[in-house]
């Protein structure tokens, strides 16, 4: 019997769910070695009982609706796979902001009226509220991370996944370094690789949206930043627009 | 009697969304489309941002459309510190857009609509019955994936795209690539016209369809300065930067999207809204295919919305070709972005994106930080003109006798057919 999975979006931009369906080489070998039973981006009809083998969870979790739907999800599956940086750091609807959310929301709607009702809570991440099998970190997560990490699951093995910096990937393209040769804000010392060092390749500086890498350091970055005159509270803010939940935490290295 | 049709989570739409509509003594009381999509409150965290880090961070509004909202974000910025772009990065930008046109608009026919036309619940039970479309459709759907890829660097959330122009210019390699893939494409575009050739369109719903779009300022179809909008036989024109004159935006309980209405009443931005006002434009293969399609405009059904589209993918498909032989033919110029000074200032602009027309508007400081950020969406602008549609398709279709299952399975057609992309609208609005 092929394996059933589920595939499900929270609050987030359905970038997974794109980079799912635009995996348009391996989508049918995709469907051929499972059984895509819930999935109601891309079906009208769902199963939405049965047990899943694994769980593809993009997004994060905004309100109460979204956390009951994850622990159900949770409960259905044996494996829960967060994908994207929504689903494994918050993402950047979780990002610092200039004023607290209920400021931002009265500036957005107004005090009072129909706003005021709704359930609006801080974006958490999927592991703040269950527990998570695998992460595939990227904003979006990478096309051919997702096939490893699944040709890997459906054959009884643990993805292996990058533990180094972006730096280490730009390296070996041999780019230029535009931290250090060109002074620019890079974040790729401290975010996890995966991505091929992109965005460095087309001479632009890393966001960190992949989020931070194990025992980053963070605090050597911002030295080298100030050293660059760039102001800290700027800093901060641009370090902390993909992932701010898990830093909060302290648990990828502190933010002065 | 009351009858309730009720539908909690639309599926094959992007984001979270429900249809409620009430039917009481025949006639249609209540109609909702509600937006759930949790908030995100983009445009009020990026309050304060530098005009370097905004466009990075407005792109995440929405995957499928993150190619038109960082292109359109750019433009807003450009238009604040007065920035002339070349005509270069102009027609690498066209490409891009007609590669998001192919993209778009073949996973909304071929994935998420054509399975209501031929009465399967997915793509991937059609795969099961007639796999050769998918397969077009996917190819399609990719060659639309490799133009944004070879222009803006990542299918999803482009990375290259800077102000005033790009961080690195596509190579000669790759520009020859992509005429190789194109010229495929029009192979396959023809094979995915004879598939949609032999589908009856149903025509449950009959309602007139007020249309809205730019007015293409020259040969890109997707950018101009000023908006026109239908009704009935006349036409009127409203600047971009007006905009606000257009859509006209205030907030509804049921819904987390704000709701756009000129005069009061609703319009709608799209493909088919493009066509009806600027599809003289349309010629070659295109024209073909509208004529195979048999779609005949103004029209009164808003399911041909999926045919417009079809046809649009067609023309992109050539123009996309025909733009980057015209680059190969004169050679890439080796331009770096222009510097530029940073200051306080107010831009605009608007683009069409393959679900229609986006606004984006910026006020920034003198250190060139986000001091007040707009935008709205094509699918915040269609959400009143959806629930007109759902309206009109209920009443008609309970006069008929149809049965409550026959209405919502119209229902979900019907939200479906405009192609909404309910994260794009909970962007929320205004800060």
């Amino acid at each position: 019997m092929k394996p059933k999975i589920g595939i499900f979006g929270l609050s987030g931009c359905w970038g997974e769910q794109i980079v799912i369906l635009n995996c348009e080489d391996q989508l049918l070998d995709i469907v051929g070695a499972t059984e895509i039973v819930d999935f109601l981006g891309g079906s009208s009809v769902n199963d939405v009982e049965s047990p899943l083998a694994i769980a593809f969870v993009e997004g994060s979790v905004a309100n109460e609706r979204e956390e009951r739907q994850l622990r159900r999800i949770r409960e259905r599956a044996g494996l829960v796979v967060a994908c994207g940086t929504c689903a494994c750091f918050g993402g950047i609807a979780a990002m610092d902001a200039e004023q607290p959310r209920e400021q931002v929301i009265c500036q957005v709607y107004g005090s009072g009226g129909p706003a005021s009702a709704w359930d609006i809570r801080p974006h958490r991440p999927l592991a703040d509220f269950v527990k998570v099998d695998v992460a595939l970190p990227g904003c979006p997560m990478e096309k051919s991370e997702f096939l490893r990490a699944t040709a890997s699951l459906l054959n009884g093995d643990i993805p292996q996944l990058p533990a180094y910096p972006v730096c280490l990937e730009c390296k070996m393209n041999e780019s230029d370094c535009l931290l250090v040769s060109r002074g620019l804000p890079c974040a790729g010392p401290v975010t996890t690789a995966g991505c091929g060092a992109r965005c460095p390749g087309y001479n632009v500086v890393c966001i960190g949206c992949r989020g931070p890498v194990e025992e980053c350091n963070i605090i050597s970055l911002q030295k080298i930043l100030e050293e660059k005159e760039l102001k800290a509270a700027e800093i901060k803010r641009k370090l902390r627009t993909f992932a701010a939940p898990a830093l909060d935490r302290n648990e990828r290295g502190g933010l002065a | 009697m009351t009858r309730t049709i009720n539908i909690h989570h639309l599926a094959r739409v992007e984001g979270h969304g429900g249809i409620q509509v009430v039917i009481d003594g025949g006639q249609v009381s209540k109609v909702e489309f509600d937006v759930f999509e949790g908030i995100r409150l983009l445009e009020g965290l990026v309050r304060g941002r530098s005009l370097e880090d905004v466009t990075g961070i407005v792109s995440r509004i929405c995957a499928i459309c993150s190619h038109s909202h960082s292109i359109t974000s750019l433009q807003a910025i450009e238009d604040a510190l007065e920035i002339e772009v070349t005509p270069q990065t102009r027609k690498l930008r066209d490409l891009a857009y007609h590669g998001a046109n192919i993209e778009s608009h073949a996973l909304h026919v071929f994935v998420l609509a054509l399975p209501d036309l031929l009465g399967h619940p997915s793509v991937i039970s059609l795969a099961g019955s007639n796999p050769k479309a998918v397969a077009t459709a996917l190819r399609l759907k990719k060659l639309g994936n490799t133009i944004q890829e070879t222009i803006g660097g990542r299918a999803v959330h482009p990375v290259n795209y800077v102000i005033g122009g790009f961080g690195k210019l596509p190579s000669t390699d790759q520009l020859l690539a992509l005429e190789k893939d194109l010229t495929a494409g029009l192979a396959d575009c023809w094979s995915a016209i004879e598939v949609l050739r032999d589908i009856e369109v149903p025509d449950f719903v009959c309602a007139p369809i007020r249309c809205a779009a730019l007015v293409p300022e020259d040969e890109a179809f997707f950018f101009g300065k000023s908006m026109e909008l239908s009704d009935g036989g006349a036409r009127q024109t409203i600047p971009v930067q007006d905009y606000r004159a257009l859509t006209n935006e205030y907030l509804v309980p049921h819904s987390h999207a704000k709701r756009s209405a000129h005069d009061q009443r609703s319009y709608m931005v799209g493909a088919l809204a493009r066509l009806t006002l600027h599809g003289n434009r349309v010629d070659g293969l295109a024209r073909k295919a509208w004529e195979e399609l048999r779609l005949a405009l103004p029209s009164t059904n808003i399911l041909m919305n999926n045919i417009a589209q079809a046809v649009e993918m067609v023309y992109s498909v050539e123009r996309a070709l025909h733009l980057v032989q015209d680059l190969l033919r004169t050679g890439l110029a080796p331009e770096s972005p222009p510097p530029y000074r940073v200051r306080a200032g107010r831009g605009t602009a608007a683009t069409e994106a393959p679900r229609g027309t986006l606004f984006y508007s910026y006020e920034f400081d003198a250190e060139g930080r986000v001091a007040a950020a707009d935008v709205i969406t094509p699918t915040a602008q269609n959400l009143n003109h959806i629930e007109d549609q759902l309206r009109a398709a209920v009443q008609q279709g309970a006069e008929a006798g149809a049965s409550d299952l026959m209405l919502e399975q119209r229902s979900a057609m019907i939200a479906r057919a405009y192609d909404p992309c309910i994260s794009c609208s909970v962007h929320l609005v205004r800060s």
